[in-house]
């Protein structure tokens, strides 16, 4: 069984939002929602050394999700391959999961009631595609795979540099990770 | 953009109010009977807590994105919320049996020992319903006010304070069928429990402002931020210390003023909560400033594009 990870690598990333349109436009999102936001931290320091980071944010699809927990409809529900998702049918919209998501990556539709996530773009993965952020990026700041399988460039990343967990402390275990400069 | 900041709203806070308040009162009353004696509190408070806690749940079914789907709460065995729905039906419908072993017109009304039982398991549920939203909170890791332990105690705590007030107040209006000697102690009972939970707030504040960034962010909205004034002259002067001080006085008038006060604020306590907690979170880099900069949902470029 694959265990799917994502991992950004901020020394490449522009900051140019290309994988939040990507994700409003393919998921068919509403204007006012956003799965997958890019932050930017700085400009800092004192010229000429001044640093800027541009940190993409998503669901870090715990292995440990406080989301999947808290849902009381069983909703939120986490696939043996890593993967978090919410079934709409069975969402109520009662938030529990926002509440207990550390990394604001859920929000409601305010049209259905419902609230959405990304879920890795579960049916391009099963089908043998790329999310569609992870397409869309033209720098290759994002690199997605199985972390179960020692060959893939996401296990090597992981495995081989200083690749780091957003919130770590909190014990959620997420698998996003992040490689800084 | 105004709904990626999700959060609870109002009626969540009530739903906490009169669902903690109307378990705590079938605490009471159950507790009076086993440890007491049969009659010693008023059948109107048991009946107001078992209809407390239905107010609550109703509230709580609008408060959700789809109300008429809200039966699937209790799918989920594992999560705290169904726990929370499932103890809080069967107390309500356990509170509105106990009530009616009160009145003779009932047939069960002499069966002793079904009443007893039913007391003692208001107890259990009672104390359950009364604590849970605190536990509820206190589990949400990223939210830096409610993370830990202590939201329990203090919501127990208000539950307890506000369930006491409560119920002197039923019985000012509908006495005991039995003496009353039970209800006269309820004023002083409020008072003691005013000054606990004073003492618990007091400290929870000062343990969080001193613990991470986070923390002490969330707590100085409390101390000298947006809800500074709502805390301390609503909830610690209004809410607490008016009616400790009225609890004490020796005229029901002014210790009905207290409780009615106390109830005042134990609302606001809740609200207080909930809108501080959800307006902090455990930020991710960069995230405060990138929230800052979204559009609030009503500017003209997107009213143009809903239109």
């Amino acid at each position: 069984m694959a265990r799917y990870a994502i991992v950004f690598d901020t020394r490449r990333c522009i900051g140019c939002h290309s994988c939040t349109v990507a994700c409003r436009v393919n998921n068919e999102l509403p204007l006012d929602m956003i799965y997958n936001p890019v932050t930017t931290v700085g400009p800092a320091g004192v010229y000429p050394n001044l640093s800027m980071v541009h940190v993409p944010l998503i669901c870090m699809h715990c292995d440990n999700p406080p989301c999947v927990d808290a849902c009381p409809t069983g909703a939120s529900q986490r696939r043996d391959d890593g993967i978090v998702f919410v079934e709409d049918r069975k969402c109520v919209g009662c938030l529990a999961c926002v509440m207990a998501c550390p990394y604001g990556a859920r929000v409601k539709n305010h049209a259905t009631g419902a609230v959405q996530k990304c879920d890795f773009c579960k049916d391009r993965v099963d089908a043998g595609k790329l999310p569609y952020c992870v397409l869309t990026c033209h720098q290759k700041a994002r690199v997605f795979g199985d972390l179960d399988e020692p060959a893939s460039e996401v296990c090597k990343l992981v495995n081989g540099q200083r690749a780091v967990r957003l919130l770590a402390e909190l014990g959620t275990e997420p698998y996003a990770f992040y490689i800084y400069g | 953009m105004k709904n990626k900041h999700e959060g609870w709203g109002w009626m969540l806070a009530v739903d906490f109010f009169f669902a903690g308040m109307g378990g705590a009162m079938l605490v009471i009353a159950g507790a009076a009977d086993l440890f007491v004696g049969e009659g010693r509190t008023s059948a109107l408070a048991s009946f107001l807590g078992a209809a407390f806690m239905g107010l609550g749940s109703g509230l709580l079914i609008f408060e959700l994105g789809r109300p008429f789907q809200s039966w699937r709460v209790f799918m989920n065995p594992k999560a705290i919320l169904t726990a929370g729905a499932w103890t809080m039906s069967l107390a309500i419908g356990a509170g509105f049996v106990y009530t009616t072993f009160s009145f003779a017109l009932f047939p069960w009304s002499g069966w002793v020992l079904v009443r007893k039982l039913t007391a003692a398991f208001l107890i259990v549920a009672g104390l359950v319903v009364a604590a849970y939203p605190g536990i509820l909170l206190g589990r949400l890791k990223g939210r830096p006010l409610w993370s830990g332990s202590g939201m329990t105690s203090l919501f127990l705590t208000s539950s307890l304070v506000t369930a006491f007030a409560a119920h002197y107040l039923c019985g000012l209006l509908y006495p005991p069928a039995a003496i009353g000697d039970v209800l006269a102690k309820f004023p002083a009972v409020t008072a003691v429990l005013l000054a606990v939970q004073l003492v618990l707030w007091v400290s929870y504040l000062w343990v969080k402002h001193s613990s991470t960034a986070a923390e002490t962010i969330a707590v100085k909205r409390w101390i000298s931020g947006e809800y500074a004034a709502a805390f301390k002259y609503g909830f610690i002067l209004a809410g607490t210390l008016l009616p400790l001080a009225l609890a004490l006085a020796d005229a029901p008038l002014f210790q009905a003023a207290g409780a009615a006060l106390t109830l005042g604020g134990g609302l606001v306590m809740r609200l207080l909560v909930i809108y501080g907690g959800n307006a902090d979170r455990t930020w991710l880099p960069g995230e405060v400033q990138y929230r800052s900069r979204l559009p609030h949902g009503d500017e003209a470029f997107l009213k143009a594009w809903n239109k």
